[in-house]
């Protein structure tokens, strides 16, 4: 091979580098539970919260940090979450099972969340249990409040989601002057019909109690959050004009997780693969797939759908960034803004308060040479399918850690194989009789060739990627998930509706 | 020199050698085409002008606007050339990093609209980026946009075809330099000048210059963009470099301070290439008794990247203030000498005290008109701070009761106040969010 193999090598940080160095374990549960298996660490999960929580000490803001509970379905993680300080750390549930679910795993009505699209069971449940709904339009609010005249509820919290930002911005306020353009979003309600949303909880005052106003924006982009964030302490300035008494800013999630470690390796295969798009370069992807680039006469055009999987800032560093750059309009940082304006601060990360908090195991299951590709390339057929580790569904490109078996039984094994230690490009294919089953459409580099028996790991996979598109298609099982804690150096497991933040639940190790 | 139009005045730009004291080549001789003297600023005034001019004589009085993609210069140059003839002119951009800038677009009566940043929650159908909606929502029907598409209008290229081009060849006495040296933007100077360059000689030598892929230079396109600009074709250059923002900046300061030249970061930029690409070529010249020459652009003047630089190098700018400053205290002394109020207390004393003391809210004026204590007067501490450089703002015999959010600021600035003399400042310990825990009046304005 000529190039240097373009690995894109994960990111991994302490608690998990040491599972992922415990081998014998790893194999021991694959084997024990099947291909493909997910590992999750609940300690490392309270470990993030508590860093969103310093940026919050940092900057003097009160306020919780909410768990967007999409991210993940497992209970090991929200219990591990219902066990932190409750002043602190809250859960946002987008439907009636994971409002069930939360509340199942110990979280009180108060700390809940109610996000997304609802119906009248969730509306009820929520309201019910005394959660704070967060409300998509005014037409959802009227539906909240009849439900809690008609059932005799309490005045149920809620807060306003809000849309539309950009038309909005400056133009009366003689400030910002520029127009910033946002992405549609099919959720919220547009700040230019603000007053009817207004008037709206000024009319079922007796049913709801406003208190703060939300947006959550679909962009990695500090200047646009920045912009809404603003524009939303501003609003707030508007309700209590208007006698209404809200006290909290809620900026959604989209903090990020930099899941590549090496920026200069994101790099190099990001301009390779512009190059194999323009035909300068042999391809970098199963049948030459461009991820959304294509070649027009000569010039690239179009975007990548790829996930920016090397972050400099991300998480709750996004967080004190965001936080920390003038605003627009009234110059002064966010964080600035809502002490001074006496607001609290509601945050709902998924992805980032999950980062480095598990992994998905796949078990090696056939390596076949790819002779149409040239010498030195392989299919690597795992026990897992696509829907299993959906990092092509996120668009996020990393690649696994190889796990050998290790063993008599690997030894010696036929020559044709390159030998151990140099590096070998395969093609990832899953487990269904399918030809779009591919883990990813990228060509892999590993430091080996794997062998059948041998583990792959991806790391990170606790943010959307583990279980969000899981399903049983061809009666394939899915996975199952352990969740696993660590103390003085030897790590205990178990099944992960089994677990409770309890030390030592069977009793005090002799 | 009498013109009708300032137009006129653009082109015909200086060709400087630089001292080879400075570059330290002994066989080359290196010019530098300074198309910062352009009228509007930059070199971009050329493309701008043969761009637009065909449609501003068309719509001159209509209701049109004038857009480009453009986060610089180009956008600067037609914002002038639209209000000239009446015009409005829009940028829309992704790429403008640097306030100054965009503040000077707006001066110059530009609108601007900011492309989204990407999507954090991917959704992998979606190839489109915004670019192309950009350009789908101009050839829409019935819009009155004038879309100059300089990553793409072969204009942009002729500009340079037609007059940087032949500039250089004229003021080299009929010759083409070995050399050229330009930095990769829309590539229209670089493609054009090449193109003449070539035609007098076809040994011509074209270095272009991109900016490093995790890097920014105004101007500049990575390694990675150039390969989506329309006008960019790879047989243009001998050579593709890249060059650091740090880089830029050197080869923009040895231009100012020892070349007298005012050049901004993309000129340092090509300098800096220039400079590093040639020592090579230099040294090969040695002992050959032969001589070459080289060219590079000086594309824009450096008084708009203050923030850039300050960004970068804050040593280059500013050094410490002198004064009374709450920054020059430490931790111990404000302990020592920062003394604080609890709430109950600090009512007690608004009430009775005797003097009253003088209430200050550090805050922001629109967190304090949202909710203050009644009768406190706001200096915002940005304001504060410059105040209190000079010296004390109060007299001695008014005792002072400092406010911010949570106490931490005012206690601060309580001891900043006491260390230059006055008998009686206090901080309100927990702030202002302390006083509303506490229950205590707020009132709007």
């Amino acid at each position: 091979m000529k190039d240097a193999p373009l690995y894109l090598r994960p990111r991994v940080d302490p608690p998990l580098a040491s599972l992922l160095g415990n081998a014998p374990l790893l194999h021991s549960l694959a084997d024990a539970l099947g291909s493909p298996l997910n590992v999750l660490l609940p300690e490392a999960l309270a470990a993030n919260a508590e860093r969103f929580r310093s940026v919050y000490r940092r900057h003097h803001l009160a306020g919780r940090v909410y768990f967007a509970h999409k991210a993940n379905r497992s209970s090991a993680l929200v219990r591990r979450l219902a066990a932190c300080d409750p002043a602190a750390v809250g859960i946002d549930v987008a439907s009636l099972e994971e409002l069930r679910h939360a509340l199942s795993c110990g979280f009180t009505g108060d700390r809940v969340m109610a996000t997304g699209p609802k119906d009248p069971e969730f509306l009820w449940l929520a309201a019910r249990t005394g959660a704070t709904v967060n409300v998509d339009s005014p037409g959802e609010l009227d539906q909240l409040a009849a439900l809690v005249r008609k059932y005799g509820l309490a005045r149920t919290d809620v807060l306003v989601r809000l849309s539309g930002f950009e038309s909005a911005t400056g133009a009366e306020l003689g400030g910002a002057g520029t127009r910033l353009l946002a992405r549609r979003s099919r959720f919220g309600t547009p700040v230019a019909e603000a007053d009817g949303l207004w008037a709206t909880l000024e009319r079922h005052a007796d049913s709801v109690e406003l208190v703060g106003v939300a947006y959550h924006l679909d962009t990695t982009g500090l200047e646009e959050k920045g912009r809404a964030l603003e524009r939303c302490v501003l609003l707030m300035d508007e309700c209590r004009a208007r006698g209404l008494t809200p006290r909290a800013v809620d900026i959604g999630g989209g903090f990020g997780v930099g899941y590549v470690e090496d920026a200069g390796e994101w790099d190099r295969w990001t301009t390779a693969l512009s190059e194999a798009v323009l035909g300068t370069r042999p391809p970098l992807t199963w049948r030459g797939h461009g991820y959304g680039l294509r070649n027009e006469a000569g010039t690239v055009r179009g975007t990548a759908a790829l996930y920016p999987a090397h972050r400099p800032t991300a998480g709750p560093g996004y967080l004190d960034a965001l936080l920390s750059r003038p605003a627009p309009v009234l110059g002064r940082p966010p964080a600035t803004l809502l002490l001074e304006h006496l607001h609290d601060l509601y945050v709902e990360p998924g992805r980032a308060l999950v980062d480095q908090c598990g992994l998905s195991l796949a078990r090696v299951e056939e390596v076949r040479p790819l002779e149409s590709d040239g010498p030195g390339r392989y299919l690597v057929r795992l026990g897992m399918n696509a829907g299993d580790v959906s990092l092509e569904e996120h668009g996020v490109l990393v690649d696994p850690v190889l796990l050998p078996r290790g063993g008599p039984l690997h030894q010696g094994t036929a020559d044709e194989q390159p030998a151990d230690g140099e590096p070998v490009g395969v093609h990832l294919v899953g487990n269904l009789c399918l030809e779009a089953d591919l883990i990813t459409r990228r060509l892999v580099f590993l430091p080996r060739l794997p062998r059948p028996g041998d583990l792959l790991a991806f790391v990170n996979t606790a943010g959307y990627v583990m279980d969000f598109h899981a399903h049983h298609a061809q009666r394939r099982p899915l996975a199952r998930t352990v969740a696993v804690t660590e103390e003085g150096g030897t790590w205990r497991w178990c099944p992960d509706e089994n677990y409770w933040p309890l030390t030592h639940p069977q009793g005090v190790p002799s | 020199m009498r013109y009708d139009s300032i137009t006129e005045a653009i082109g015909n730009t200086p060709l400087v050698r630089i001292d080879p004291a400075v570059h330290g080549l002994r066989h080359i001789d290196l010019y530098a085409k300074l198309e910062m003297l352009n009228p509007f600023g930059s070199v971009k005034d050329r493309p701008a002008w043969h761009m637009a001019r065909p449609h501003l004589q068309e719509a001159a009085g209509g209701d049109g606007t004038v857009v480009e993609l453009s986060s610089g210069n180009t956008a600067k140059a037609l914002a002038l050339l639209a209000g000239m003839h009446g015009l409005k002119f829009r940028s829309v951009t992704n790429r403008m990093r640097v306030p100054e800038i965009k503040e000077l677009l707006l001066l110059l009566g530009a609108e601007i609209e900011e492309l989204p940043g990407r999507s954090e929650c991917l959704d992998p159908t979606d190839t489109d980026d915004p670019l192309t909606r950009f350009h789908q929502a101009l050839s829409g029907p019935g819009n009155t946009y004038l879309h100059t598409d300089q990553y793409f209008n072969p204009r942009n290229v002729e500009a340079h075809a037609a007059g940087t081009g032949p500039e250089i060849v004229k003021d080299l006495d009929g010759r083409a330099p070995d050399w050229f040296v330009a930095c990769v933007g829309t590539a229209g100077s670089s493609t054009g000048v090449a193109r003449v360059l070539r035609e007098h000689d076809a040994g011509v030598r074209v270095l272009g210059l991109v900016a490093d892929k995790s890097d920014f230079i105004p101007g500049i396109r990575t390694l990675d963009e150039v390969h989506q600009v329309g006008l960019f074709d790879p047989a243009t250059y001998d050579l593709l470099a890249p060059v650091t923002s740090q880089q830029a900046i050197d080869g923009m300061i040895t231009l100012i301070r020892r070349c007298g030249l005012l050049s901004g970061p993309t000129g340092g930029a090509a300098y800096h290439g220039a400079v590093r690409q040639l020592a090579g070529v230099d040294a090969e010249l040695e002992g050959t008794g032969r001589r070459q020459t080289a060219v590079f652009i000086v594309c824009d003047r450096a008084e708009s990247y203050l923030s850039y630089v300050r960004q970068r190098r804050p040593e280059l700018l500013g050094r410490a203030r002198r004064g009374h400053s709450p920054a020059t205290l430490g931790d111990d002394d404000v302990r020592a000498r920062g003394r604080a109020v609890g709430v109950e207390d600090a009512r007690r004393r608004i009430a009775e005290g005797e003097p009253r003391p003088l209430v200050v809210d550090l805050r922001g004026p629109h967190a304090y008109a949202a909710l203050h204590i009644e009768g406190s007067v706001n200096i915002v501490d940005e304001l504060f701070e410059e105040l209190v450089r000079g010296g004390l703002p109060f007299s001695k015999r008014t005792p002072v009761l400092l406010a911010c959010p949570v106490g931490e600021r005012s206690l601060r600035y309580a001891a900043l106040l006491s260390g230059m003399g006055h008998p009686d400042v206090r901080s309100l310990a927990g702030g202002i969010v302390a006083w509303r825990d506490a229950g205590a009046p707020l009132v709007r304005e």
